[in-house]
């Protein structure tokens, strides 16, 4: 047996003993995991290694942190609870259009940055709510939220994990718009339709006026809205103008959080920051853990040995291989995945296939996207499920069904183009 | 009231370990600040600073020594970048080598062994790759840091999620905004890492370069690997330095694709009168489908994944157990960098430089390129 599969079996055991047993969080888990892996391979306690793992999202820790602030903020401005009424008075008649439009919603803050998390944390925060007043299940609107925040990572203009594949065989980040639309758009409506359709049906705004807080939108109006509208006009423009400053999305989330402490109800700001870092630090410390864990596993050849085994399977086991390795190394990270695993891979079926590399680079950068939903990082999933206050493991349960249907629409675009 | 000393005792432990870790780091990281000397050798006549040619660059950690090798015989002019990627290190010991062996005889040869020298003070999250590693020399064992693909954060941070090429519109990842390789042709008004392209770019303009030579590695399995990538003017360079080299080892000659933008073969000719081509070795170390991740890897580039992954044709260059080492892949780009100054009264404007002296391919491979780096001091 390679010492390199030892070493895996060590820190996956590790993980499991710390998690499992030992209780200890994901995080602790996760650096245990690390350290054991490190020992077996005779690397001793590699301090370097783990401070450097810890720092490689250091860029979406702070995207989370920020989004998650705005977030709170909106809540706490009432902003939510007047979208919410607003929302449903005017479609209350058209549920499915209502439920399409939603559906959008979610997805457009993804396709703008490219991240699940800031979907989920931004219109997927206003979305929610709504659909909780519909009569959908809470686990099954968490589904759907983070359903349809993957498809906006996923859908074009901006597709990180795309970029992240050209970037590694020096192909262009073009020609992905057509064909990452048809992957991302139907699976999205579909998933919807699977997920609330059937709670579309008798829908009445007597049944739902009750949880309606009128209230709040009449007393302060359309200045409610002003930090999401700012939100999405400096998303947008720092995308399409490139002489505009790049605020980052950091610092778009912070200027509307700060615009939203004086568009809507006077809340007490310094309670908000601690209740919305409260919420935050679990996943934080999730991402910090999986880059210690994943540096680990590079340094003593876990991951050489991963990667290896996969192309070593045949062509028809390495496109199989491509359906289950890459989203189920979501569950570390969607990004890294990409990187890691998604150019071999692509080289690999390239190689064995007469297929476009664009095609292929985008198949592979969706089934990336969807590992957002696998547990424990589960970025997407995991703040949708706080979204509608369950834990996460209720709502991975109702995004099978729609994650085996982005996998079918995946493959009949692999063999149909 | 039991709990109370309880947490206290944790956290301060905590704390102090925190505290020791800190200070333990504070020193690993910052030794990767400290650059390791270069020799000039005989042929070195004059070293300059990049920033001459940008400023703004004077200070910074993009600053880096710019090392003229005058013939004082009037021909052609050479640049040579190496360390455009400071974890592909065949590139930079090339450039090194360069600097300290190199004694041309005809036309002037300019060398950048550090191109990002900021790179050069931090390694790559995930990747794991060792921080240093060692070349026996006859005087004993030198060592040369290993650094990043991209510019260190510390010295420009934060990237935005999308990384869009100032003068083509391209865009790219965020995490290409810190590549080099990416930034090219550059602004003087950019950040750190246009500005050193802007700066390199200003140095071929004011300095009329004829030939651009940019070396780089590449992983094994990579498509582009065991190549020159030439502009569409540098082609006829690249093919007639293909055949030049063909005895001794095999090389490919690509065409610079029009459409990838910010790379030295692309912006180089396209926006100054050089000849712009980029050279790739196979280096196992930086690659995906790697075993254990140490110094020993980027010395030998012996690696029993890659001896698998060859084995159901999953990589795109010869390979065995005997690995690529080091030393190899520097004769590669050593023998090259020899053949295009051969070849340099054929091509452009006809002008020659001649490096002089310079091992063959397989005298390198042979004696480790070690042997013609200065002992270390």
């Amino acid at each position: 047996m390679d010492i390199e599969l030892i070493c895996l079996i060590s820190m996956l055991a590790a993980f499991l003993l710390a998690n499992l047993l030992l209780k200890l969080p994901v995080s602790i888990s996760m650096m245990v995991a690390a350290v054991a892996g490190a020992l077996v391979g005779g690397q001793g306690i590699p301090v370097r290694h783990l401070f450097e793992g810890a720092f490689a999202y250091l860029d979406t820790i702070m995207t989370i942190s920020c989004a998650m602030i705005f977030m709170t903020f909106m809540q706490e401005s009432g902003a939510l609870e007047a979208l919410k009424t607003a929302i449903v008075r005017r479609f209350h008649k058209v549920p499915v259009l209502m439920l399409f439009l939603l559906t959008a919603t979610v997805m457009f803050p993804g396709m703008i940055t490219g991240s699940s998390t800031a979907a989920v944390l931004s219109t997927g925060a206003l979305v929610a709510p709504v659909l909780l007043l519909m009569g959908i299940p809470k686990e099954k609107a968490g589904a759907m939220i983070s359903m349809a925040a993957i498809m906006g990572m996923a859908a074009p203009p901006v597709n990180i994990p795309a970029m992240l594949i050209c970037a590694g065989v020096d192909i262009p980040y073009t020609g992905f718009a057509g064909i990452l639309f048809l992957l991302t758009v139907p699976c999205a409506l579909i998933c919807t339709l699977v997920l609330g359709l059937k709670y579309c049906r008798n829908l009445s705004l007597e049944k739902m006026s009750d949880g309606l807080d009128t209230g709040i939108g009449r007393e302060y109006g359309f200045r409610l809205y002003v930090p999401a509208i700012v939100l999405v006009i400096l998303l947008v423009v720092s995308r399409l103008v490139p002489s505009f400053p790049q605020l980052g999305t950091c610092l778009i989330f912070l200027i509307c959080a700060f615009i939203g402490i004086f568009t809507g109800r006077r809340f007490n700001v310094w309670k908000a920051l601690l209740s919305s870092m409260d919420d935050t630090v679990p996943i934080l410390g999730k991402l910090m853990g999986v880059g210690m864990f994943i540096q680990v596993m590079t340094l003593v050849g876990a991951r050489g040995w991963i990667v290896t085994g996969c192309l070593g399977l045949g062509l028809w086991f390495v496109l199989v291989s491509s359906f289950v390795v890459l989203p189920a190394f979501g569950a570390v990270n969607s990004y890294g995945a990409a990187s890691v695993i998604g150019i071999p891979l692509l080289l690999a079926i390239q190689r064995g296939m007469s297929v476009r590399s664009v095609t292929v680079a985008a198949i592979l950068a969706f089934l990336c996207c969807l590992g957002d939903i696998m547990p424990p990082t589960a970025l997407a999933g995991n703040h949708a499920a706080r979204l509608v206050g369950l834990k996460y493991r209720k709502v991975f349960a109702h995004s099978l069904l729609p994650f085996a249907i982005c996998l079918a629409g995946a493959a009949a675009v692999l063999f149909l183009l | 009231m039991k709990k109370i000393p309880v947490h206290i005792i944790t956290a301060s432990i905590l704390s102090l370990l925190a505290i020791c870790a800190v200070v333990y780091l504070a020193v690993v990281f910052g030794a990767a600040r400290k650059a390791e000397p270069i020799y000039p050798g005989e042929g070195v006549t004059q070293v300059r600073m990049l920033s001459e040619w940008c400023p703004s660059l004077k200070g910074t950690a993009g600053d880096t020594e710019v090392y003229v090798l005058d013939s004082g015989t009037p021909g052609a002019s050479m640049l040579v970048l190496g360390g455009t990627h400071p974890n592909e290190p065949a590139g930079y010991l090339s450039a090194v080598m360069l600097v300290e062996y190199c004694r041309p005889s005809c036309g002037i040869l300019y060398v950048i062994p550090r191109s990002n020298n900021s790179g050069f003070t931090c390694t790559d999250p995930l990747e794991a790759s060792p921080m240093t590693f060692g070349i026996e020399t006859a005087g004993g064992v030198r060592t040369f840091r290993f650094g990043s693909r991209a510019t260190n954060p510390v010295d420009q941070w934060p990237d935005s999620e999308v990384y869009i090429h100032a003068s083509s519109g391209q865009i790219l990842s965020g995490s290409e905004t810190r590549n080099l390789n990416r930034a090219y042709p550059g602004r003087e008004d950019g950040t750190l890492t246009e500005k050193v392209a802007f700066a390199i770019t200003e140095l071929i303009k004011n300095n009329y370069i004829d030939i651009t030579v940019d070396l780089h590695e590449a992983s094994p399995e990579y498509t582009t690997v065991n190549a020159i990538v030439a502009h569409e003017d540098a082609l006829s360079l690249a093919f007639l330095t293909m055949w030049d080299v063909e005895e001794s080892f095999r090389i490919s000659a690509d065409e610079s694709p029009r459409n990838l933008h910010g790379l030295t073969h692309r912006e180089l000719g396209d926006f100054t009168d050089t000849l712009a081509l980029l050279m790739e070795t196979a280096n196992p170390s930086q690659g995906r489908l790697r075993g254990r991740t140490d110094a020993n890897l980027v010395v030998s580039g012996q690696d029993k994944f890659y001896v698998r992954a060859a084995s159901y044709d999953a990589v795109t260059v010869p390979y065995d157990e005997r690995g690529i080492s080091i030393s190899e892949r520097c004769a590669r780009h050593v023998s090259c960098l020899a053949a295009m100054a051969e070849m340099s009264p054929f091509v452009g404007e006809g002008r020659e430089i001649n490096l002089g002296d310079m091992p063959a391919y397989e005298e390198i491979v042979a004696n480790g390129i070690g042997y013609y780096l200065h002992d270390p001091v």
